[in-house]
């Protein structure tokens, strides 16, 4: 355990823990776009910023990715570190006024946010499915488009690989905007422009997984396919 | 040179708009970044400021130009810096087009602000607004002007420079944040790709390299530096062991032949770059073996063969033409010129070894041998016979090689004399410190003086005790004989290895290619031209010993330079940023500590036993998560 002061509070922090985590288990709400429990953080939409004190002064950090350490003092409700967040949310909407994850969030922390919108699923490139995909799966089948020196002014997007998808839809699940859809009609589903096989149950007859992700799942764990052929009601 | 109207650089301002500013006012003074002879520039935004030299230059302008530079890249991955950027651009045409409001100049302020104090990396942080915010804030009334429709907003062609402390100090100007963040994308092959664009060997450089880089890395000074090499390492041992994908061929096949003396990396890339170009390329090697010093000067366990093996044949896969053997000596330029060859680049290295200065060295009784020989014979499979003792005298990696070498080869002992102390040695801290364990004794502030003899066969050296002098002309401490300190240093075998020259010998008679006082290739410091035209040189040969990244970089340059001459177009060098400081940023951030991943090393008592690579790379999640650490410091700047 570590030492750490929230908000002026003794907290005592697990080792390995994160700012955020700390921060949220105090019961103080600071809303994230592009943080999962599960995945590791990335730091990327800046709404999880505090202010912590480092060689003697208040910095803005995002606490997702922010690692406690010994007496780190931490302050949540600063005006630096609300204005760093509000700046955030007002420039996410500027940019994805459709995006109701994003609106949500804006409005909360104080931006002017139009009462009507246009329903749009924007990726506002959180991150979210590529680190699911490659952390929680395992198959990398979405990776960030190349950026940087020599490339031209094309936005950001994500690259899909068709056949490293196993059609698993953890990306579907975990996207906060609705940008990656998935859709299971009977024996078909479809997942970026991809159409899976669904698997029937052995037993109940039930579609129940895509045939790829199963396996996927049997080359990664060596339990052979047809013990993977029932549903996890009939299991 | 005329002294600035203004500048804000790295936070100072200096305003001389109205009036002479006081004190040092000249870019040069003000560390920024200053016009190159014969360069026009009006006024320059830098991620560290805004220099205006000429007071009528077109500021709202040019922050549009570099808006849509920091727009190119920016990563887009965090919430605040291309979107700031666009809202910024977004602002900037509106105030133009005479829609904006009032509080648009303010909300651009905010935005610059905002974007400092929290973008995620060190782009974001350092340069994406840093000049905009000072260009709004000191020359406010010119963007106001453009709101009231008194200026125009123009979309200008405007010079601009990428750089970052990392690419800075390399050589070879290599695309480090870029090649990073590909490789922490999961992106190797394309990193490599990137890499291959001005180092065509990255598995032999992502081994063997001194990596300046990691010295100039901005996070030494919070965690240490990101590993660099083994990231480069890790793009082509990833792609090597997915088979390893080929380089492309060239776009068009020209007519004129150029011939290469030397398929060292000096030679290699100028000769890959000049076929990428459609040159048919013949490399004249005079060794059995393809490499220069990556091949006969830095052994197995540090390179392994089958790796540099790779790289030359996919070098040689492009239609480039290696011929072993084959010696031009003495080289005829004009016979070569008979044959089709319309230029010649000289890239014959540095392979053999200066005198040190003690008496007895002259003696051919094979007890004394220079270190670049001794490698290249057990490259070339002459492996030393092992004795019982052996010296080797000198503090480079050179001396470091032969002596890791003979512990390999069986020698009981292995002792290095230098004349300095571990301070100054100029080997690597890692070699000094894999030798350490596999035993090399060290003894240092130590010259040797005479070589003495029994019977025809060394026996041992005679030595004198040094200290330490003033600071020379390399900045180390001068090493000052100790009168009457002479001690005796029992041995079988001495390896020299306190440096080395070319061999020059085959320009001898025809080829009237001046050299150097040094003995070195007189070669045009832009151009790479000899004295003789059609004659390019460089490498080691050139510069003297120096690295193989620089080597590689003297390649790619001078096929630039060849290529101009052949097309008998006019050749412009590359923009030098030497000297100014890319290190300076104004806003830094809170960052939390992460050390760099560690690679595993083969155990000391294994390593002894052969010539089996001592270093593992990282895996692909390994080298994907320090790529991770990388701040991305790129550094932009654009003039007009």
């Amino acid at each position: 355990m570590v030492a750490i002061t929230i908000d002026g509070r003794k907290v005592e922090a697990k080792d390995n823990s994160t700012v955020l985590d700390n921060i949220r288990n105090q019961g103080i709400t600071l809303p994230t776009l592009c943080y999962h429990q599960e995945v590791s953080p990335f730091g990327a939409c800046r709404l999880c910023t505090v202010e912590v004190k480092a060689n003697g002064k208040w910095q803005l950090a995002t606490s997702c990715d922010t690692p406690v350490t010994k007496g780190l003092e931490v302050r949540t409700g600063s005006e630096a570190a609300k204005e760093a967040r509000a700046l955030a949310a007002k420039l996410l909407y500027s940019k994805y006024p459709g995006a109701k994850a994003v609106r949500d969030i804006a409005g909360k922390l104080g931006v002017a946010v139009a009462a009507e919108a246009e329903d749009e699923n924007p990726c506002i490139l959180c991150g979210l499915c590529v680190r699911a995909c490659r952390e929680v799966v395992g198959a990398n089948a979405l990776t960030f488009a190349d950026r940087g020196l020599g490339r031209d002014l094309e936005e950001p997007k994500i690259d899909f690989d068709p056949d490293a998808c196993i059609g698993c839809g953890s990306c579907a699940f975990i996207c906060p905007t609705g940008y990656v859809c998935m859709e299971t009609t009977g024996d078909r589903r479809m997942i970026w422009d991809k159409v899976f096989k669904m698997a029937a149950c052995s037993v109940c007859g039930r579609y129940f997984a895509p045939e790829d992700q199963l396996a996927f799942i049997s080359k990664q764990t060596g339990v052979p396919l047809s013990a993977l052929k029932v549903c996890v009601s009939c299991r | 040179m005329k002294p600035v109207a203004f500048s804000s650089w790295n936070g100072k301002i200096v305003d001389g708009r109205k009036g002479q500013p006081k004190g040092k006012a000249k870019a040069a003074d003000l560390g920024c970044p200053v016009p190159k002879e014969g360069q026009k520039m009006s006024a320059l935004l830098g991620w560290n400021g805004l220099v205006i030299l000429d007071k009528d230059a077109d500021i709202p302008s040019l922050t549009l130009a570099y808006l849509k530079e920091a727009r190119k890249l920016s990563c887009g991955e965090c919430s605040v810096c291309m979107i700031g950027i666009d809202r910024v651009t977004a602002l900037l045409k509106e105030m133009a087009a005479g829609k904006a409001d009032k509080g648009a100049l303010g909300e651009i302020e905010e935005i610059a602000k905002g974007v400092a104090k929290n973008a995620k990396c060190n782009f974001g942080r350092a340069s994406a607004l840093t000049p905009v915010l000072d260009a709004v804030k000191h020359c406010k009334a010119d963007f106001l002007a453009l709101g009231k429709g008194a200026r125009k907003l123009e979309e200008k062609a405007c010079s601009v420079a990428v750089t970052a402390p990392c690419m800075q100090a390399c050589p070879a100007t290599l695309d480090i944040p870029g090649y990073i963040e590909l490789i922490r994308n999961g992106r190797f092959s394309d990193s490599l790709t990137l890499i291959r664009e001005r180092c065509i060997l990255p598995g032999v450089i992502g081994r063997a390299c001194t990596h300046p880089c990691e010295t100039a890395c901005v996070r030494n000074d919070l965690d240490g530096p990101l590993a660099i090499r083994l990231l480069k390492r890790a793009a082509a041992d990833v792609d090597l062991q997915a088979g390893g994908c080929g380089l492309p061929a060239p776009k068009e096949e020209k007519k004129q032949k150029v011939a290469v003396v030397g398929a060292g990396p000096a030679g290699l890339a100028a000769a890959y770059r000049l076929r990428q170009l459609g040159y048919p390329v013949t490399v004249f090697e005079a060794l059995p073996k393809a490499g220069g010093m990556a091949a006969v000067g830095i052994p197995d366990y540090r390179l392994p063969k089958d790796v540099l093996n790779h790289e030359i044949d996919l070098i040689r896969r492009t239609g480039v033409d290696v011929k072993l053997n084959s010696p031009l000596s003495p080289l005829d330029w004009a016979a070569l010129q008979k044959q089709g060859y319309g230029a010649l680049y000289l890239a014959v290295g540095a392979h053999v070894g200066t005198k040190v200065g003690c008496g007895g060295e002259d003696v051919k009784d094979g007890g004394f041998v220079q270190g670049a020989e001794f490698l290249r014979k057990a490259s070339l499979g002459e492996k030393a016979a092992p004795r019982k003792k052996v010296v080797v005298i000198g503090g480079g990696n050179v001396a470091l090689d032969c002596a890791r070498t003979c512990v390999r080869n069986g020698f009981k002992e292995v002792e290095i004399l230098y004349r300095r102390s571990r301070k100054e040695m100029p080997a690597s801290a890692t070699e000094i410190e894999e030798a350490v364990e596999e035993g090399v004794k060290f003894t240092y502030l130590v010259a040797p003086a005479n070589i003495l003899r029994q019977g025809g066969k060394v026996t041992g050296v005679e030595c004198l005790k040094m200290k330490l002098g003033e600071p020379d002309s390399s900045g180390r401490r001068r090493p000052i004989p100790v009168k009457g300190s002479e001690f005796v240093v029992k041995t079988d075998l001495i390896i020299a290895a306190t440096g080395q020259k070319p061999d020059t010998a085959f320009l001898a008679g025809k080829s009237k290619v001046a050299l150097t006082d040094w003995g070195t290739i007189q070669a045009d410091a832009a151009t790479f031209q000899t004295n003789v035209p059609g004659v390019f040189s460089g490498g080691d040969c050139v510069s003297g010993p120096a690295t193989l990244i620089e080597a590689l970089d003297a390649g790619n340059k001078a096929a630039k330079s060849i290529d101009a001459f052949l097309a008998g177009t006019p050749f412009a060098p590359e923009l030098s940023l030497a000297g100014l400081d890319t290190k300076a940023q104004r806003e830094k951030g809170y960052l939390a500590k992460e050390a760099a991943a560690e690679v595993s090393l083969m155990d000391p008592k294994e390593r002894k036993t052969g010539f089996a690579e001592v270093e593992a790379g990282y895996t692909a999640a390994q080298a994907m998560k320090e790529a991770s650490r990388c701040l991305r410091c790129y550094r932009l700047m654009v003039w007009e």
